[in-house]
């Protein structure tokens, strides 16, 4: 056998060999996209201006304190968001020398303008974008270890541009969407606060205990009733001391446990120094109540029974599933800004795998259709382009699987499309081919024309396609990618097989032939 | 076998009454969709919630609906979905004006509230996870497992993997009875999660929210992609052939798009993300029939020098004409077959491809062509006239 033929021969097998290699085994090896697996996508925006507020509040407060340190006693604080500042009310009588001395070491960068009865404290420039930044990346590594201790398998998790505060979150193969959305938005910022008033079943009782007004320094929370069978009967009101004795941020670890009457609850330890605040308190209180505070949510008010030195235990009405979240929040910790759902994709892992074996079926219902239409029309040579049009799609599955590519259901129809645009480069060529056996030209001689005239036309015309998909990709979110994606390789497949593999496959049958009179064309 | 033999139809002959016909079609399509009922823009770029849910029973889309009176939107897009027998439903409804936020999560509580009442606290086979179901079995250990949590979770894990992958296959578990037909669970477990278990009346199969900003973006993002590639067709058809080959080929995708858009319109089709890719793969494909066409008018012009371009252009076209209708009838063959089998999902994109693509041949017959004949006549009698001005 000819030299040239020969090494066309071991050119095609290589590349099938290593498109079969990578391709194997499918199952493993061709990714689902989130459209097919089932699973979740999400784009979040962290509600940075939750940051900036808690950076000034702060500001505010230590000014206040030191102020008070210092001998000069300040009214109270209000804190402007939108003007990235806050204003305290400073009376005729303080002492502002000293007051600019605490501001100037406590509240360093500030620009104080001073006014009458009232101080306005700036932030510092170009601080707010350094504090939303880091609120970004909190948020981000936050939800990662979230999402890690879940245990989802090849989650996506990534900043969308370098300054933005949105937050793309993709999980497949999620089958709990609901659950999974809590365990990534909630705040999970747990407080344990003294309380003061309650409970009472509404606001206005616990105001008249207290007398008519709310002391500066406590706040109301609600929470949930529940009777004993677990069903929520009402609400119970509180009256908190708004200082937390320990916060979320200070515990060492959290798991889910169960008490002696086999509820569900959240055992946790604090950290070294959190513990020595905790025992002190809490030995200090003993009979009194102290309110476990969650979101702003009293989850439970236990009555201290004795010393708690470092570990301790979380009750609520909570199931399993709710202490297992809740220990996985405060072992990943709070976010560190509320967090607001710009986008979410939920597939159910139902809805996928129906559409999975629907797009195969359709696949192989239009493979089926195009491959007998090609053995009538163009007999052998149709043989040919068939089996052009398998190796095409084993090279498209190939690639994707050796790029990692991931397959979706517009990808599906990708390769689908595929099918019915690889065999237009075999219906140009064979067209052709016929066209110069028309005029009168050898077997031979029609074959290599028409092979030569058809490239050009199949070039440009493949050409314009991926132009078409370039954009498409640009402009796609995950679906549409990977259709735009399928689509390429499937167009730059059909150029291999179409032209080079018909070709060789042409060059075969003629091999040792000295004359060709016909062509089963 | 042949279907279209040697032929010589005049079909440049013919392109006022079709370029009238195109032109009269697309401002109809135009009118209806800026002065009449207009294009239906699905969630992905006017915002909204939309959730798909599977129900064991057929529910009673009135008896829905009144549950949705309470939410305070808009009047909700109740409708079934795929076939009447799966029992499935759409709900479509807009987001409150300007906010963003979870909006999916009220409308499950609404539908958990109407028909889960009476599951409690029950652990609800239907919407839960394998790994809630996990963490239930390793706490109650029906299996009398005992050992530490670890090693019961590695024992449950695949119990409540069966039973979900059971859910997977068949949509919704439509009795507990069913749990007898997961593999691979102890009667003990199966007792227990038979006593323990609740069995809701919906499973969730899908869920779509995108809010105000994002709806945004995608509609500026699909714009500007289906008008950066017909500037990248031209520049490509530009360069490789000539400037009134580009704009034909242009005028055509143009024509293409629209009367798509048209038919999109009429049928009430929605337009979503999956619909704009379609659209992008017709210009894609339907360019193809053009540049093959024009492709030949080239190597006519070489051939045949000094013959007049309106007969060469009928020649190419006659040339490729078995081609160009043998390779839409594949591509119609497989997309047909998409339409059919793809399912309610990805049916309107089939649509699309299959409107497209008889557009699409038509158009680079009887728009492609004579526009890029039209051109080329403008261009010669200006270069005419600068010639003779020069001379002057």
């Amino acid at each position: 056998m000819d030299k040239k033929i020969l090494w066309r021969i071991v050119l095609i097998v290589a590349v099938v060999a290593l498109c079969l290699w990578s391709l194997y085994p499918p199952g493993e090896k061709i990714h689902y996209g989130l459209d097919l697996s089932g699973g979740i996508h999400l784009v979040l925006q962290v509600e940075t201006d939750d940051a900036i507020k808690a950076e000034l509040d702060d500001a505010s407060r230590r000014l206040v304190s030191r102020a008070q340190e210092e001998g000069v006693d300040l009214g109270e604080t209000v804190t402007d968001v939108e003007g990235l500042g806050f204003t305290v009310q400073v009376p005729a009588t303080a002492d502002t020398a000293t007051l600019r001395e605490v501001a100037a070491s406590w509240v360093p960068g500030y620009k104080a303008s001073p006014g009458v009865g009232v101080w306005t404290f700036q932030l510092p420039p170009n601080m707010d974008k350094t504090v939303r930044d880091m609120a970004v990346r909190a948020s981000l590594e936050t939800i990662w270890n979230r999402v890690d201790q879940f245990g989802v398998a090849e989650p996506v998790i990534q900043r969308q541009g370098l300054e933005s505060n949105r937050i793309l979150v993709q999980l497949p193969g999620v089958d709990d969407p609901a659950r999974v959305k809590d365990l990534i938005s909630s705040t999970a910022f747990l407080e344990f606060q003294e309380v003061v008033g309650g409970p009472s079943p509404d606001r206005q009782s616990l105001l008249a205990g207290l007398g008519g007004s709310l002391p500066a320094d406590s706040e109301i929370l609600s929470g949930e009733r529940t009777g004993l069978d677990g069903q929520v009967i009402g609400m119970d009101y509180w009256v908190l001391k708004k200082a937390a004795i320990i916060s979320g941020q200070e515990l060492r670890s959290a798991r889910r446990s169960q008490d002696e009457y086999g509820q569900s609850v959240v055992n946790f330890s604090t950290q070294p120094h959190a513990a020595d605040k905790f025992g002190q308190y809490t030995g200090s209180h003993i009979g009194t109540r102290m309110a476990i505070v969650l979101d702003n949510n009293v989850i439970s008010a236990p009555v201290i029974e004795s010393r708690i030195p470092g570990d301790g235990r979380i009750t609520g009405n909570f199931s399993i599933e709710d202490a297992e979240d809740l220990a996985l929040k405060l072992r990943a910790g709070a976010l560190p800004a509320t967090i607001t759902y710009l986008e979410e994709r939920t597939v159910g892992p139902s809805l996928g795998h129906d559409s999975v074996v629907r797009g195969v079926r359709a696949a192989v219902a239009g493979l089926m259709l195009v491959m007998i239409f090609m053995l009538i029309y163009y007999r052998l040579s149709g043989l040919n382009a068939n089996v052009a049009l398998v190796l095409n799609i084993i090279i498209l599955m190939g690639v994707m699987a050796y790029f990692g590519a991931t397959l979706t259901l517009p990808g599906i129809a990708g390769v689908i499309l595929t099918i019915g645009m690889a065999v237009d480069a075999n219906v140009l060529i064979f067209e052709r081919i016929r066209e110069e056996l028309r005029v009168g030209k050898t077997v031979r001689a029609a074959i290599d024309t028409g092979f030569a005239r058809a490239f050009g036309t199949i070039l440009d015309a493949n050409m314009t396609t991926l132009i078409a998909a370039l954009f498409l990709f640009n402009f796609g979110t995950g679906p549409v990618k990977g259709f735009a994606v399928t689509l390429s390789i499937g167009i730059l497949a059909s150029m291999f097989t179409a032209v080079f593999v018909s070709r060789t496959m042409y060059m075969v049958a003629f091999a040792g032939r000295e004359r060709v009179e016909t062509l089963s064309i | 076998m042949r279907i279209i033999g040697d032929t010589s139809y005049p079909f440049l002959t013919y392109r006022r009454v079709a370029l009238a016909l195109s032109a009269l079609v697309i401002i109809a399509g135009l009118a209806y969709e800026f002065l009449g009922p207009g294009l239906n823009l699905g969630i992905d770029f006017v915002g909204g919630t939309q959730v798909t849910l599977k129900f064991r029973e057929q529910p009673e889309l009135g008896e829905l609906r009144s549950a949705f009176s309470d939410l305070e939107v808009g009047t909700p897009m109740i409708q079934s979905f795929d076939e009447a027998e799966k029992n499935e439903v759409l709900i479509r409804v807009e987001n409150p004006a300007g906010e963003e936020g979870d909006f999916t999560r009220p409308i499950l509580e609404l539908l958990n509230e109407k028909y889960n009442a009476d599951l409690a606290n029950r652990f609800d086979i239907n919407t839960q996870g394998s790994q809630g179901l996990r963490d239930l079995l390793v706490t109650a250990d029906p299996d009398g497992m005992g050992g530490d949590d670890e090693a019961r979770e590695a024992f449950y894990e695949p119990v409540a993997e069966a039973v979900l992958d059971f859910r997977k296959e068949n949509g919704i578990f439509l009795t507990l009875d069913q749990l007898g037909e997961v593999e691979g669970m102890s009667t003990s477990t199966r007792d227990y999660l038979e006593g323990t278990l609740g069995l809701g009346a919906f499973s969730l199969l899908g869920a779509e929210n995108v809010g105000p900003s994002v709806g945004a973006d995608l509609q500026k993002k699909a714009m500007l992609a289906i008008a950066f590639s017909l500037v990248g067709m031209l520049i490509y058809i530009w360069i490789r052939f000539q400037l009134p080959y580009a704009v034909g080929a242009v005028a055509a995708l143009f024509h293409d798009v629209l009367i798509t858009l048209t038919a999109l319109a009429v049928t009430h089709r929605e337009i979503n993300l999956p619909t704009v890719a379609a659209i992008l793969t017709l210009v894609g494909y339907s360019v193809n029939d053009t540049v093959v066409v024009f492709d030949r008018v080239r190597e006519n012009l070489r051939l045949h020098r000094g013959e007049d371009l309106e007969q060469l252009m009928n020649m190419s076209i006659n040339q490729t004409l078995s081609r160009t209708i043998i390779t839409s009838g594949t591509t119609l063959m497989v997309v047909l077959s998409l339409f059919i089998f793809g399912g309610d999902v990805i049916n309107t994109f089939a649509f699309v491809l299959l409107v497209g693509i008889l557009i699409g041949t038509y158009s680079s017959i009887f728009v492609a062509s004579p526009v890029a004949l039209a051109m080329n006549k403008v261009l010669v009698s200006r270069r005419e006239r600068r010639r003779l001005r020069g001379r002057r």
